[in-house]
């Protein structure tokens, strides 16, 4: 009896062993980051330099999607909540609305460069040569009917053959990201839109209801030909290379790293490179942000000198490190403006 | 007599079928163990080692003229080495491929041996320092084959560069230190978990020193004293119900209570524990209450015979033979709360932490999560570490299972 | 000193209260004509003064702690300059984590100004003062306690009965913390699934037949078809669990049996802690396992038999999720079938029955509400799975009971939509709490229904 009386007591101990000092309980010495796992992989990569060559901790980043990061960040001003949020996409006016009433009032927006969405293969097919019209015709769910001009029918094409007789007779299969995602979102704006456009009765539609025009060009078929295959981007390249007939849809810098398994299709001529993307050769990429309270710059420790780390040169330049990581820097005049709001603090209107 | 004769021939066949089948099936379990083992070893095996490239830094007195020691330009004096081995490249993107051959890290490195023994500086020493993830996937052969230099992150010149090393000595795989005693990075050559094995173990002496007195506590009260009413029932109910609650849930559950009503930090150990305990709890109450319905009544009735009280026949009597069991039941449940991934998504573990925790509060993230976020990490090398991150979560799996298995051989009984 | 060398202190004073219980016990009983004289055995004496000792005293280190922070912040607070105190208090709260970090001496942010410094050293005299108080009171508090209970420590005092009844108290609170768990969770889900059903009629959601999150994500795009009928995720998650439960069931079965009855000692002891090994593996392994090793296979015989087969199919996630599953059938079967009395058997055996035959007409009848109760446990853990189906069965919700097609699952939809770029309000985001409140939902009956049965069958031998 005593000694099962004294192990539980000393294993209650144990865990009081390890339970903090009360005093320091809520002090944070550390920048909290939240956000997009878009913009994860690029924001770890200076949060890991400026932890290392500066006396202040390596800043903490959440890796949440771009909604849950403004839902967080938008809770409101002080330690408790994050400091800074990462987004794949720019903010919205619904949350531009929660972060005043929740008194987050000023807020720094700085883009940081550009992420270009690729369609991929594996190496052991042949490099595909595609136009957005094709991209369009194969994964819209809703096509021109080439039989009855100015109507639309559901998507019959099933080979790439069948979209236009210059590609190969393979079915048509393309992992992709799902609904939820801003890579889809971004992808189906800038391929299957700029595609959809090339129709006139379609870019005329544009004008008398926007609505429909929407829906006809961001709707994806889901009949099978396009896979949701979820975010998991490394899953989609091994799942390439394993199928040669398949196609995958992600970010630059999985085929960066990948380039001995798979290439990028050319997109209206243009190929998936770093130079292409750069100068806004090829035609699908997109901008990443993150969003800064200014409240709390000045109040947590670093903050000043994270928001420089970013903003410097040899960061987002285009010979900085994040380049190495496959981020497409932005032009030199935007890249000034934007390291000048970081430096002033300037912040974006909020209506 | 007869009739049973003719019948046990058949009868005998049916017996062996059915142990063929018992083999059969221990077998099918074993080979998919064997199965993934093997597909995992042979993945990650070679993530414990690391090539390194052997550097003769000179730490010129005038590099630390002025400045204190921690911001000399130690990356500056890496560069340099690398420009006097290789003498004849000249030009900036020839210079960009050569500094490339070398970690990020190198740089760090030379400063804590530096910062550790200041009498080095003037000196010239020969040191080896972790080469770049792509030369490391290169010389482990895991670019396929020997493409040509535009398909692979190396350009031809690099890999001319590192067959001259090669060539010299000056360039070979060694035991992979680092892998064990940093933190997460993003650079894989300088990626380690020990960051997210000392979260893991935050998180699960949180999650045991909970879950267990208070699941083997609930089954007892459950199974041992509860009246048998409708609230009782209840409570039955409930528990199985939460046991097949999708573990995402209780990370919404500990978002709402733990962190926006209690306050408590994002990120901790403290909440994650919290969160897996109320996530194993129910698995621990079923495995103890079946351990506890299985001692047999006449151990109850012989304790209460000889004027134990119900509570002394309970805790004296039934709990130590029905102990077993629950130690399966709660090994079980640990084992799910060391894989777990999703639950920790909501409450902020899964994040980009560098330092190493050292307590309940500070933000960490652990193993699983740690596994998940590599395998979403474009650069390749990361791979391999995914592997061995696995590697090592299972090696801390099969501790844990022998060590039940040890305290199970010492009380395990049969009526 | 600190709290944590106090509470290590208390745990000291309370063994110290226990001897002293127990020594009072004995000299009481000695005293009074030999141990017999007490009531209760002189353990639970010292039980007893432990127990007074520790839980009084922890109740107040634990109030303590609750406000000793926010009352220092407040007395440091009201010491700082007009023109700090009269921020916001969100602003404010940011002015004192930046004192706190001064007195944990860690690295502050800007400048220190004299002012701060000196409200970092008020806030470390307090501090200081509050743990001193703190450990008189507590310690004093605890000595009491026990003090108490050693004066009144008679033959007469009934001590065993007092523990035992903070013992079922205690009992009963860790059992009833289930109830409050699933309060907390349908609270935490309730709300946001209110909202969802505000913007999409909980009929549609409950019977529709087509499940397409494609809502807009922006503002300036308005989306497409966005439908939330959740029968085909529902249909996935069951289509995939009946598959898995068809791989773990019978092997899991086969495998408690054959340990529990034929397996040698050597074997059993080997065999069972590595079948346990499967539970253990991170989920995420057994996702890449299905969805690189087992998907590709399956689809390339597949192929070979003139099958079409999604690389997402149904069956692979499936499979895998089957092998994941077999030790938690196999375990809690082994131990059920373990407690089926031997003289079940031997009677069996005695009547001239050969093995198989006494298994399968004797013990597995004798077991099966346990083993029903297993199967309940790991049917529930297949629906409740995630990170296998989120790599392996895709995203597509197809309502098909065809395994070689794509299906999705409930858990999938939740973790994709919450982590998700969407803004958090919208209705694509809420849907992933009223599909978490409908499994609550499901599972309950399922329980219900488990509960019923189990009670009806289940039969005690001795």
């Amino acid at each position: 009896m005593v000694r099962k009386f004294a192990v539980g007591l000393f294993s209650l101990a144990m865990v009081a062993a390890f339970t903090p000092n009360a005093g320091a309980q809520s002090a944070r010495d550390y920048i909290s980051i939240v956000g997009s796992s878009t913009v994860y992989p690029f924001a770890t990569v200076v949060a890991e330099q400026f932890g290392k060559t500066t006396p202040f901790k390596t800043p903490k980043i959440e890796s949440t999607g771009s909604g849950g990061g403004f839902k967080l960040f938008g809770a409101g001003v002080g330690v408790e909540h994050p400091d800074i949020t990462n987004a794949s996409r720019a903010i919205k006016s619904s949350e531009k609305e929660m972060c005043r009433k929740n008194g987050v009032s000023e807020i720094i927006e700085v883009k940081i460069g550009y992420d270009g969405i690729v369609l991929a293969n594996s190496k052991k097919a042949p490099l595909m040569q595609v136009s957005r019209k094709d991209i369009f015709l194969a994964l819209a769910k809703n096509v021109p009917d080439p039989d009855n001009p100015g109507q639309l029918m559901a998507n019959p094409y099933k080979t790439w053959k069948d979209v236009n007789p210059d590609l190969p007779a393979v079915a048509i299969e393309v992992l992709g990201p799902p609904p939820t995602s801003g890579t889809r979102d971004a992808f189906a704006e800038l391929a299957l839109e700029g595609g959809a456009k090339s129709f006139d009765f379609i870019a005329a539609m544009k004008a008398k209801d926007k609505k429909q025009y929407k829906a006809v060009c961001h709707t994806v078929r889901e009949d099978g030909a396009y896979v949701e295959a979820g975010e998991n981007d490394n899953l989609i390249v091994q799942k390439l290379d394993a199928n040669p007939n398949a196609f995958g849809v992600f970010g630059f810098s999985f085929l960066d790293q990948n380039a001995d398994k798979i290439q990028g299709s050319a997109i209206d001529g243009v190929q998936p490179t770093f130079d292409a993307i750069a100068d806004g050769k090829y035609p699908v990429s997109r901008p990443l942000f993150f969003y800064v309270k200014k409240a709390h710059v000045g109040q947590i420790p670093g903050m000043a000198e994270y928001l420089k780390e970013f903003a410097s040169e040899k960061a987002w330049g285009p010979d900085g490190y994040l380049s190495e990581k496959g981020l497409i820097p932005m032009p030199d005049a935007e890249r000034e403006q934007y390291r000048q709001a970081v430096e002033n603090l300037t912040p974006m209107p909020m209506n | 007599m007869d009739i049973v004769r003719r019948g046990l021939a058949k009868r005998y066949r049916a017996e062996r079928r059915f142990k063929a089948m018992g083999v059969l099936a221990i077998g099918a379990s074993l080979l998919f163990l064997a199965m993934l083992f093997v597909s995992i070893a042979g993945n990650g095996y070679t993530a414990f080692q690391q090539t390194h490239i052997r550097l003769e830094v000179s730490l010129e007195p005038e590099a630390f003229e002025g400045i204190s020691l921690s911001a000399a330009d130690y990356a500056g004096l890496v560069k340099k080495s690398l420009r006097r081995m290789f003498p004849e490249v000249s030009g900036r993107g020839d210079l960009r491929q050569l500094y490339a051959l070398v970690s990020s890290g190198a740089g760090y490195r030379l400063r804590e041996m530096v910062m550790a023994r200041p009498q080095l500086v003037g000196q010239t020493l020969p040191l080896w320092v972790p080469a770049d993830d792509d030369v490391d996937m290169l010389i482990k052969g895991h670019f396929g084959g020997e493409a040509s230099g535009s398909a692979t992150r190396l350009s031809d010149s690099q890999r001319q560069w590192i067959d001259r090393l090669k060539a010299e000595g000056k360039i070979e795989k060694r035991f992979n230190r680092t892998f064990f005693t940093t933190g997460d990075s993003r650079e894989p050559e300088l990626a380690g978990i020990r960051g997210a094995v000392a979260g893991s173990f935050f998180t699960l002496v949180v999650t045991l020193a909970l879950s267990f007195p208070i699941g083997v506590a609930a089954a007892i009260y459950l199974e041992e004293f509860a009246p048998r009413n409708r609230w009782t029932d209840l409570i039955e109910v409930n528990i199985n119900n939460l046991a097949a609650v999708p573990s995402i849930v209780f990370g919404l559950l500990g978002l709402a209570v733990f962190l926006n009503f209690f306050g408590l930090p994002r990120s901790a150990p403290l909440v994650g524990g919290l969160v897996l305990t109320l996530m194993t709890l129910p698995t621990i109450i079923i495995a103890s209450r079946a351990a506890l319905k299985s001692v047999p009544p006449s151990i109850r009735e012989g304790a209460l015979g000889i004027g134990a009280s119900k509570m002394q026949m309970v805790l004296h009597h039934v709990l130590p033979l029905a102990m077993p069991g629950m130690l399966t039941g709660t090994i079980i449940g640990m084992a799910r709360a060391l894989g777990e991934t999703a639950p920790l998504l909501m409450i902020g573990m899964v994040a980009f932490i560098v330092d190493i925790p050292g307590s309940l509060t500070d933000p960490s993230t652990v193993l699983p999560v740690q596994i998940y976020l590599w395998a979403d990490s474009p650069e390749r090398a990361f791979v391999e570490r995914t592997s061995a991150a696995i590697m090592i979560l299972l090696a801390f799996l099969i501790v844990m299972n022998a060590a039940a298995v040890y305290l199970r051989k010492k009380f395990e009984k049969r009526w | 000193m600190t709290p944590t060398t106090l509470f290590f202190l208390l745990c000291g004073l309370s063994l110290v209260a226990y001897a002293i219980g127990r020594r009072r016990a004995l000299a009481t009983g000695a005293a009074s004509g030999g141990l017999k004289r007490l009531h209760s055995r002189p353990t639970y004496y010292g039980l007893l003064a432990a127990l007074w000792c520790a839980i009084p005293a922890l109740i107040v280190f634990a109030a303590w702690q609750a406000f000793e922070t926010p009352l220092i912040t407040e007395l440091v607070v009201a010491e700082l300059p007009e023109s700090i105190r009269s921020l916001p208090e969100s602003r404010l709260g940011l002015v004192v984590n930046d004192i706190r970090n001064l007195v944990a001496g860690n690295i502050v942010a800007g400048d220190i100004d004299p002012a701060m410094r000196q409200a970092a050293a008020r806030y470390r005299s307090l501090q200081a003062t509050s743990h001193a108080a703190l450990a008189v009171i507590v310690l004093s508090v605890g000595g009491a306690g026990a003090f108490w209970v050693r004066q009144r420590i008679s033959v007469r005092l009934r001590a065993r009965n007092q523990v035992e009844a903070v013992i079922n108290w205690g009992l009963i609170f860790c059992a009833t913390l289930a109830i409050f768990v699933t309060i907390g969770i349908v609270m935490s889900v309730l709300y946001e699934s209110i909202r969802f059903f505000q913007a999409v009629p909980v009929t549609e959601f409950l019977f529709g037949l087509k499940w397409s999150p494609q809502v807009a994500i922006r503002a300036d795009q308005v989306g497409s078809s966005g439908a939330f009928g959740a029968v085909p995720v529902f249909a996935g998650t069951a289509l995939i669990s009946a598959i898995a439960m068809l791989v773990a069931v019978p092997i899991g079965l086969m495998s408690a049996i054959y340990l529990s009855e034929y397996a040698g000692r050597r074997f059993r002891a080997v065999a069972k802690p590595l079948i346990e090994i499967l539970a253990g593996i991170p989920t995420v392994v057994y996702g890449y396992f299905a969805a690189l090793t087992v998907a590709p296979f399956i689809r390339d015989n597949g192929a070979l038999l003139g099958l079409d087969v999604s690389s997402e199919s149904a069956l692979a996630a499936g499979l895998v999720m089957g092998v994941m599953i077999i030790p938690f059938v196999s375990s809690l079967s082994d131990d059920v079938i373990n407690a089926v009395p031997q003289a079940l058997r031997d009677g069996a055996y005695g009547l001239g029955a050969t093995r198989s035959e006494t298994i399968r007409h004797v013990v597995i009848p004798a077991a099966l509400p346990g083993i029903v109760g297993g199967v309940l446990l790991a049917v529930s853990r297949a629906i409740g799975e995630t990170m296998i189906v989120v790599m392996a069965a895709g995203l597509a919700a197809n309502l098909t009971a065809n395994p070689l097609q794509a299906v999705t699952t409930v858990t999938v939809q939740i973790v994709t939509l919450l982590v998700g770029d969407q803004e958090f309000d919208s209705p694509k985001t809420l849907a992933a709490f009223a599909l978490g409140l409908l499994l609550f939902v499901v599972t309950l009956i399922l329980n219900l229904i488990a509960l019923y049965v189990v009670r009806k069958y289940r039969e005690q031998y001795e």
